[in-house]
């Protein structure tokens, strides 16, 4: 993404209706540009002013005797369109348009919109915005904004979809002593989006760690591609928001598109590595650790307090965000020992009791801070009357500069006691907090992106025994019919086209039909209702199974059509199918959901007519579907341990079911028009597996 | 020639059978003429009869409106007419005119063949009375449907009027086996002949998003370039957005009943394919769904009424080929020539 670095460190910019006026927001960026103490040059564009802020002003773009990298635009909106093609012909690479009245308006602004869009493109453009708050470098430094204000300089870069979020932010952050290394602010994401700037900012050297706050993707596929590139270099930390149903609502009816589901949300940022914050406040959090600490090399962490209250609350936390709290090396306690008292606790967590002075606080720390099988280490300091915060916060922080590799975040409880230590703690770079859980979640986000980094990604895996030129036909076919649904024999097609094994059926229109069908197969079979219409088959009366006989089979025929009708009067009953029974076996389900940013999203967990009820179901998305996924997404599921062999049941044949994980994957990647499929159940046998029952939903 | 009679229920499909035999019939060589004694009252387009109107288009035909559709029924008939006599005499007078300089007379049915029976002019009578031969024609929705076909046939018989035989029109395609392979063969073991099993075909039984509009009233937000999409199904979205996608996918070309203020759910329904979004309760929905729905090329109607009585009211929408759906007026023939054994009605005519 070295696209954008001209935008961020641009030769020259020119302001587009800039104006004299310190009310106007044209007059806020100018000065803003200016007082940020950006190097390049800076070229006020106002065909009514001659100067503007002690600068020479031009009466348009062309007039701009140098060539300018990036152009700022605050002109009313029905302008912004001939001024960008005026751009364009200047050369200019960017444009950062903070003007509003496009696509957030309705149907007229989304022409507008898109008009522009098209200028762009036709000269090659790249477009920030519109209707945003515009974009700030603190290393540049370039502040092409209208917000109040400059950030400290940082290693944070943060990517907001909210410019109402970015003001805040800034000024929050200056309070706090936070900085920023990147400031964008989305807003309508015409053109460059959440994806482009992740991508640059994981290649900015002064960017360590990206925060985002988003409401939707722009692309799923696109930030599915940026961000498995970007979490490789740094962490991506994402708060989403708009996850409940009134909030997906709310997020709609704002950005007009339909949100994806939570779920494919959730699978895509663990797919690309990213993490997701529940909170604006967990997104700061680790935002902060990661621009300040190194990465530990596992999950134990150590504690050291003068205080046992905090002490248990802090390994409470520790427990249960999945870290491990460290077991000392027998050396680490002896030493331990010989300096402190008799009453403290040596083991983890290290208690070294309301009586420390800083010199015990600062020994126990470094004596921890020194054995092997800590990866982390959590300080924490309650007020006492011999402690002297502010001593103890320097002598943590030359433990820190004594092992610069295991993370530390200190838990300094109180308010005007501690504010003095905690302010040194934070110059020093060693985040610190008011209570132990936030401490405990800036370790956690620090050893999963450790841990996720270290993970093999692994390869998609592909099938060539595949017969795409069958399920072509079959979907046609249905197509032709007017349908979207595909009868269960068909899907069975389908399903055995990509080589998943499916019980023997057919479809029977007659009872005679059925007989023979029945004989032909070998009895005992099933005997089920086929229409579009009917989603659950057993529900009305639509499933007979182990008919022996053809006397059976006969019966049941005219049994099922009679309890359909009654149950669905009207609905078109296409037939039955007619199935061979096969042996039972572990039922599983295997789905696919087409999730409209993300694309199909791949559901497997335990299967039969518990599926609603257990809800034992791992998801992953179908886009680079990894042999490694398939591994970890069979392993969350409950399924596993059945498939394993429970309680002296022999195993049962796990590669069969990954195998069909993966070509169910393949399917989904050839035919982007399955919007939905089931496979429930699908029996697991010792050697071997089928499905019963294949429900597929297509697009027209 | 004797005048063909096409008879037959609401919704058979009488009208585009009678427009494809009219169409082969002319292309046959025979001055065609058309003919429906009794129409129906349009209630709510308030226009003239709408299978008139077509007719005259498409056959180029120029009698007066008034003798082509004498009698209008409704739900309180009786209190408008009552000389039985009378009435009769004006229909045979009507058709003897339409007859004078024409080969055949395709007369049309009302919405049933017993409809004006306490008045003596039932389909069955008037045919005797004018002479014509009965043709029945019968949706295929269930097994009662070959009950409904005999006894419309044998009743047609017990007034001693002529029958030419039966047509299932409008037959879905997973029931075209049974109606060939069982109906047809229990019809005509009781002596009914089955000139014809026709599978339906969308492009002339669906209506468009036109006729709900007519029928809905309300103002159309968006979309306004698409009122000939056809409507193949008709959903209400009530449910939470996490079950509606699946439900939505379920049907291609549909329209979708919700509430203005339900974003979430038209968004949704415009990711699947839909030919309309009847927005209720006259709640206005937010810019950014009107112009998703523009984007996507889908009508989206906001009427003032409750989702039940929006349902109510869709029961009075029925697709009527207009004389400008060329498409349609062309399929309606070449079904009849495919699926009709109109050689055979011909015959029965001379």
């Amino acid at each position: 993404m070295k696209e954008l670095e001209s935008l961020f460190n641009p030769s020259a910019v020119a302001v587009l209706g800039a104006s004299r006026s310190r009310q106007k927001l044209g007059n806020a960026v100018l000065r803003n540009i200016i007082d940020s103490g950006y190097p390049g040059k800076i070229f006020p564009v106002n065909p009514k002013e001659k100067e503007i802020e002690g600068l020479p002003c031009y009466p348009s773009v062309g007039a701009i005797p140098d060539p300018v990298d990036a152009a700022v635009i605050v002109v009313p909106s029905r302008l912004v369109k001939p001024l960008a093609e005026e751009c364009g012909k200047k050369g200019i690479k960017h444009l950062i348009v903070i003007t509003a009245g496009f696509r957030e308006v309705g149907e007229e602004g989304w022409r507008a919109e898109r008009e522009l869009l098209q200028v762009c493109k036709k000269y090659g453009m790249r477009m920030v915005g519109p209707n945003c708050l515009g974009i700030i470098d603190t290393h540049t430094p370039l502040n092409a904004t209208f917000a109040t204000g400059f950030p400290l300089r940082g290693e944070i870069a943060f990517i907001s979809q909210s410019g109402a979020l970015c003001l805040a932010i800034l000024d929050w952050s200056l309070d706090k002593g936070i900085g920023f290394s990147r400031f964008v602010s989305l807003g309508n994401k015409a053109d460059l989006n959440e994806s482009d700037f992740i991508l640059s900012a994981a290649f900015d050297p002064h960017s360590r760690v990206i925060a985002c706050y988003i409401e939707d993707v722009s692309d799923g596929r696109q930030f599915l591609a940026a961000c498995s590139q970007a979490t490789r270099r740094v962490p991506v930390l994402v708060y989403k928001a708009g996850t409940s149903q009134a909030g997906a609502r709310a997020a709609s009816s704002h950005t007009g598109a339909l949100a994806g589901s939570d779920v494919a949300y959730e699978t895509a940022f663990r797919q690309c590595g990213v993490l997701r914050a529940r909170d604006m406040a967990q997104l700061f959090d680790w935002a902060l650790a990661f621009s300040t600490q190194p990465l530990p090399r596992g999950k134990r962490v150590a504690v050291v307090t003068n205080s046992g209250g905090p002490g248990i609350i802090t390994t409470d936390n520790v427990e249960a965000r999945g870290l491990e709290m460290a077991r000392f090396q027998k050396e680490t306690i002896d030493r331990l020992r010989e300096r402190l008292p008799a009453e403290a606790n040596l083991y983890n967590p290290v208690d070294v009791i309301g009586d420390a002075d800083p010199d015990r606080f600062a020994f126990a720390l470094r004596t921890v801070a020194a054995d092997p099988g800590v990866d982390s280490l959590i300080a924490i300091l309650t007020p006492t009357a011999v402690i002297e915060p502010e001593e103890t916060a320097r002598r943590i922080i030359a433990v820190r500069q004594e092992t610069p590799d295991k993370p530390l975040a200190a838990v300094f409880l109180g308010g005007p006691e501690v504010q003095e230590a905690v302010s040194q703690l934070s110059k020093a770079g060693i985040p610190s907090y008011t209570f132990p859980e936030p401490a405990v979640s800036a370790i956690e986000g620090l050893t999963r992106y450790a841990q996720l980094r270290a993970r093999d990604r692994g390869r998609v895996v592909t099938f060539d025994d595949v017969d795409r030129q069958r399920v072509r036909e079959i979907f046609r076919e249905v197509r032709e019919d007017g349908r979207t649904v595909l009868l269960a024999t068909e899907a069975a097609e389908v399903a055995r086209a990509y080589g998943i094994p499916v019980a023997p059926s057919a479809l029977a229109s007659q009872p005679d039909e059925a007989e023979r069908i029945a004989k032909e197969l070998g009895f005992p079979v099933a005997l089920k209702v086929m229409s579009p219409r009917i989603l659950h088959k057993t529900d009305v009366g639509g499933v007979r199974l182990g008919l022996n006989s053809p006397e059976a089979v006969r019966s049941a025929f005219v049994s099922i059509l009679d309890a359909v009708s009654r149950h669905l009067p009207g609905v078109t009953i296409y037939g039955i199918q007619v199935q061979k029974m096969v042996d039972p076996g572990t039922e599983l389900i295997i789905g696919l959901n087409r999730d409209n940013q993300f694309g199909p999203l791949l559901a497997c967990g335990l299967g039969g007519i518990y599926v609603n009820l257990l809800r034992d179901v791992a998801f992953r998305l179908a886009w680079q579907l990894t042999d490694t996924d398939i591994q970890e997404m069979l392993q969350e599921t409950k399924a596993y341990t059945l498939l394993r062999g429970f309680r002296g049941e022999p195993p049962k044949d796990v590669d069969a079911v990954v195998e069909a994980l993966a070509r169910t994957a393949q399917l989904a990647r050839d035919f982007p028009e399955i919007a939905e499929l089931d496979m429930n159940p699908v029996m697991v046998y010792e050697r071997g597996l089928a499905a019963l029952d294949v429900k597929i939903t297509i697009d027209t | 020639m004797k005048g063909l009679f096409v008879v037959g229920s609401y919704g058979s499909g009488k009208t585009a059978l009678c427009l494809g035999l009219a169409l082969i019939f002319r292309e046959q060589g025979l001055r065609v003429g058309y003919f429906k004694p009794i129409g129906v009252l349009a209630g709510v387009s308030g226009k003239e009869d709408e299978d008139v109107a077509l007719m005259r288009e498409v056959l180029g035909i120029t009698d007066c409106c008034e003798r082509m559709v004498v009698l209008h029924a409704s739900h309180n008939y009786l209190s408008r007419y009552q000389k039985a006599d009378a009435h009769l005499r004006l229909i045979k007078e009507c058709y003897d005119e339409l007859a004078a300089d024409r080969d055949v007379v395709i007369m049309e049915g009302t919405t049933f063949p017993h409809v004006m029976a306490s008045l003596g002019l039932d389909a069955g009578t008037i045919a005797r009375q004018v002479g014509a031969v009965v043709l029945v024609v019968g949706r295929a929705e269930d097994d009662f449907s070959a009950d409904r076909m005999i006894l419309f046939n044998e009743y047609v018989r017990s007034r001693d009027a002529e029958v030419a035989g039966s047509v299932f029109n409008n037959v879905p395609r997973p029931l075209l086996d049974k109606v060939r392979g069982v109906y047809k063969p229990l019809l005509e073991d009781l002596g009914h002949r089955v000139l014809g099993v026709v599978p339906r075909r969308v492009e002339i039984a669906a209506p468009t998003v036109r006729e709900f509009c007519a029928v809905l009233g309300g103002e159309l937000l968006a979309g306004h370039e698409h009122l000939d999409l056809l409507v193949e199904d008709v959903l209400v979205g009530a449910m939470t957005l996490e079950s509606a996608l699946p439900y939505l996918r379920r049907s291609a070309n549909k329209a979708v009943i919700t509430g203005g203020d339900r974003a979430d759910l038209v968004l949704a329904t415009l990711e699947t394919s839909t030919s309309l979004i009847v927005l209720t309760g006259g709640l206005y929905p937010d810019v950014k769904v009107v112009a998703r729905a523009s984007q996507r090329g889908v009508p989206l109607l906001l009427v003032h009424y409750d989702t039940y009585t929006t349902i109510e009211k869709l029961h009075a929408v029925s697709r009527k080929i207009k004389p400008d759906q060329e498409e349609a007026i062309r399929l309606a023939k070449d079904v009849v020539s495919q699926y009709v054994d109109w050689r055979a009605i011909l015959d029965a005519l001379r």
